[in-house]
């Protein structure tokens, strides 16, 4: 009995043996690597973009910059207008053009009128009046609430046309209008758990699995004919860096956002592969003071920190060379972007020690915090803590876990050194001082309060001509001098690709922008 | 047999609201403060504060456990801070692609580790059998995420035969399903593939001392017969009792083959909602897993009572 019975569960055993094992194999089976390589070629429609992330969207802070929605702020949505990478002035886009009167405080938009929203519904001035009022709300997310906060009046002034009035002119409205993506104002509800991603972008959401994957479908009835050549995006969520890296080497994936830089950097010189960098120059790493903690409430010791830190080997090892060392929180494009004033603190910890012994504080010990589920703040605290330990600091490393230390950030309470990266240097100076919360002129994560930083902050969001030049000059010497953020390196958002994908764009505020983007 | 199984209800339902209140208490005593992450980058004191009452969060603790609770109690366990989700939804994804992972597993321990443990306890060459051993020995000593990224080595960027990581089910497609399937379920099933392989041989070996095997072979069948129709039958009992351990392991092991895989599974959305502190996500997935526990427990209890009248009797 029991040999009878045995027969056919040997051959069912070498049956699923087979297809476990030598299914994959056999070239009659379709492959799940070889449908993701490209067929070769020029510009031409068709084929599905695979795309991996470090973490899942979040639809909630689509108005905000956060790094995860990078790669659907601009496939599937759009704002009014974009700014021009090279004049940083802006372009239309589902604005077709502008008027500025009223010294800056009115601004009356022409509308696309071909423009439809994913679920059929036209675009119009109302939805642009519904954004504008959902930005201020408290439970909405942006950094570029306090310039919509200016917003007066926003109406319907036509069929196509919508007028916004501000309180005051404001030098970064058009970074607001850039962030500013079109959500549906008839779907919102649905939007922040995101059952319903509707925007009127190049891309629909297909279908959205919470913490694994995305996939987006060419809109056909995108506004910008011929486009996108695309047939679709599959985005896919990989928690390891390396399990991206891994994955793009496989020829499984043709784009990975959010490579840790030394993982980037692997990649830059690998044949078939290219390492594309930002020239929106839009993350500097620096490190935070709390300066209401002693000794940090000395500025000396602020400045003695700054001294001392090796910049060029944080570049090196923590940063995989990509960025360069500053001292300011400014990328080039920036209006307030100074180089010689850019490279004032470098390596000296002669002064540093000086400095030390000039406040009292030779010997003295400051803790140092960090994320650590960053490994690239990781090694630049490790780095950090040896430079400190030469000028006779003694450095207490403090690796917290990310909610623990965001907690602490967010409120002010890290009680030394802080290790972590900014934005926002890129555009518009006021942006900076008025909405990332490192540097806000109001309240920040170093507890930094000054009259004459909070006068500078506010001249140079609404200051203009001569006057502004003269408040970069100077908000640039006041940051120099106070330290309570000493700026280490400027460095860039990277794009690690398989050389198949070919036309990838980006917008200023680091939205991937596939427009034109193919599989050669 | 009705009475002692009632008898057992009010214990296990014990236990639970006993877990209950451990696993909510543990969490909220962790560092961490999910109305900072569900407010946004850069938000202000009082968008936090706004978020927080939103999310109930600036309730006290005993008021936020009922609130809980009664959803739980309710079939509502509420949605994920950070990303707005139910939750029952996140478990429900990450629940059946676990299951996916493990049954895959479980099916290459059994298909690799059998006939492994079949050759290791009757095979009569010396080479054979060495080099069985040596296979065995190296399947139990490598941990999954070592072997996991040497498979991805060999066979997603060497060979390019096979995805790196990722996931598409095999309800949805099965041919690439099981693609995306094989090397995560094989780094996870290797060690207890050579589990399974050593205590067969050794089982196999002990039941080649039985007399009715002397018996068969002093009458004359064939070796094939005697191992395939008397030995393996009679040395499978306590084979499958460690396999239901291995699975156990299988599970929790689970977690860093997900991790290295890209494999949205329950593991990964535990760490996902542990750095993220969304409680909701993370004490609902604790309760059910006690939960499940504690059902099979109960129900073991009351298998062993049913086969067993005397345990009815002491524990009555």
């Amino acid at each position: 009995m029991t040999g009878q019975r045995g027969q056919p569960a040997r051959r069912t055993v070498l049956a699923a043996g087979l297809l476990l094992g030598t299914g994959p194999l056999n070239t009659a089976c379709r492959s799940a690597v070889a449908e993701q390589q490209g067929s070769g070629g020029g510009p031409r429609h068709g084929g599905t973009l695979h795309m991996v992330q470090g973490t899942d969207i979040l639809p909630a802070f689509l108005l905000s910059q956060i790094n995860p929605n990078f790669s659907v702020s601009r496939t599937v949505f759009n704002t009014l207008t974009e700014l021009d990478h090279r004049t940083l002035r802006p372009r239309p886009s589902l604005a077709k053009s502008w008027r500025v009167t009223d010294g800056g405080r009115t601004h009356v938009f022409q509308l696309r009128d071909d423009v439809r929203f994913h679920s059929g519904r036209p675009f119009g001035p109302d939805d642009v009046v519904f954004v504008l009022d959902h930005l201020t709300k408290d439970t909405t997310s942006s950094q570029v609430k306090s310039v919509a906060q200016q917003v007066t009046s926003a109406e319907r002034t036509g069929d196509h046309e919508v007028t916004v009035g501000f309180g005051k002119a404001v030098s970064n409205v058009w970074d607001m209008f850039e962030m500013m993506v079109m959500i549906d104002r008839e779907s919102v509800t649905d939007l922040a758990s995101g059952r319903e991603i509707i925007g009127t972008g190049p891309f629909t959401v297909e279908s959205y699995k919470p913490g694994s994957s995305i996939s987006l479908k060419r809109n056909r009835h995108y506004w910008k004919p011929g486009r996108p050549y695309l047939d679709g995006i599959e985005i896919a969520i990989a928690a390891q860096s390396s399990t991206a890296v891994a994955s793009l080497r496989s020829g499984q994936t043709h784009l990975a956002l959010d490579l840790s830089p030394l993982d980037a950097a692997g990649i830059r010189d690998r044949p078939g592969f290219r390492l594309v960098q930002s020239d929106a120059h839009d993350l500097t790493y620096y490190i935070g003071a709390n300066v209401k903690v002693p000794p940090l409430d000395k500025v000396e010791v602020r400045q003695a920190v700054a001294w001392a830190v090796d910049r060029q080997r944080v570049l090196a090892q923590a940063l995989g060379g990509i960025g360069r060392p500053s001292s300011l929180p400014w990328s080039p494009a920036s209006a307030a972007w100074d180089p010689d004033r850019a490279a004032a603190y470098t390596l000296d910890p002669e002064k540093a020690k000086r400095l030390l012994r000039q406040a009292g504080a030779a010997g003295a010990t400051v803790d140092l915090y960090y994320s650590n589920t960053l490994a690239t703040n990781a090694a630049i605290a490790q780095i950090v803590q040896a430079n400190l330990e030469d000028i006779g600091l003694t450095c207490r490393l403090r690796p917290k876990q990310d909610a623990e230390y965001q907690k602490l950030f967010v409120s002010g309470k890290i009680p030394g050194l802080f290790v972590n990266g900014h934005g926002f240097g890129q555009l518009t100076p006021s942006t900076l001082v008025k909405g990332a919360w490192p540097f806000n002129a109001q309240q920040n994560a170093s507890n930094f309060r000054d009259p004459e930083y909070s006068r500078l902050a506010e001249e140079i969001w609404t200051g203009k001509g001569d006057a502004l030049t003269a408040a970069y000059r100077d908000l640039n010497e006041l940051l120099l001098r106070e330290q309570f953020v000493i700026d280490l390196i400027n460095s860039t958002h990277t794009y690690a690709i398989q050389a198949s994908l070919q036309g990838l764009a980006w917008t200023m505020y680091d939205g991937i922008d596939l427009d034109n983007a193919y599989l050669a | 047999m009705l009475r002692y199984a009632l008898r057992r209800v009010p214990s296990a339902l014990l236990v639970l609201a006993i877990a209950s209140v451990v696993v909510f208490g543990v969490l909220h005593l962790a560092p961490g403060d999910p109305a900072v992450l569900a407010a946004g980058p850069d938000a202000s004191a009082r968008t936090v504060a706004v978020v927080r009452h939103q999310l109930g969060l600036d309730a006290s603790l005993p008021r936020q456990y009922l609130s809980w609770l009664g959803g739980v109690l309710t079939g509502d366990l509420g949605d994920s801070y950070v990303r707005g989700v139910p939750v029952a939804t996140l478990i429900g994804n990450g629940l059946g692609n676990t299951l996916e992972l493990t049954l895959g597993a479980i099916v290459l321990a059994v298909l690799l580790g059998g006939p492994a443990g079949l050759v290791l306890g009757v095979a009569k060459g010396r080479l054979i059998r060495g080099a069985t051993a040596a296979a065995t020995a190296l399947a139990f000593a490598i941990p999954p995420y070592v072997s996991g990224v040497l498979l991805v080595m060999v066979f997603a960027i060497t060979h390019r035969i096979l995805p790196a990581g990722g996931h598409i089910s095999l309800t949805a497609d099965p041919e690439l399903g099981v693609q995306y399937l094989i090397m995560p379920a094989l780094a996870l099933a290797l060690p207890a593939a050579a589990v399974l392989a050593r205590f067969l041989s050794t089982s196999i070996r002990r039941v080649f001392d039985e007399d009715y095997i002397r018996i068969g072979t002093a009458k004359g069948l064939r070796r094939r017969r005697i191992v395939l129709c008397h030995a393996l039958p009679n040395a499978l009992p306590p084979v499958l009792t460690v396999l239901g351990i291995q699975i156990g392991q299988m599970l929790g092991g689970a977690i860093v083959v997900e991790a290295i895989f890209a494999w949205p599974g329950v593991g990964q959305l535990i760490i996902d909602s542990l750095k993220s502190s969304d409680y909701f996500v993370v004490q609902n997935l604790l309760l059910i897993t006690v939960t499940v526990f504690v059902v099979l427990q109960t129900l073991t209890d009351l298998l062993h009572a049913a086969v067993d009248p005397r345990l009815r009797m002491e524990r009555a």
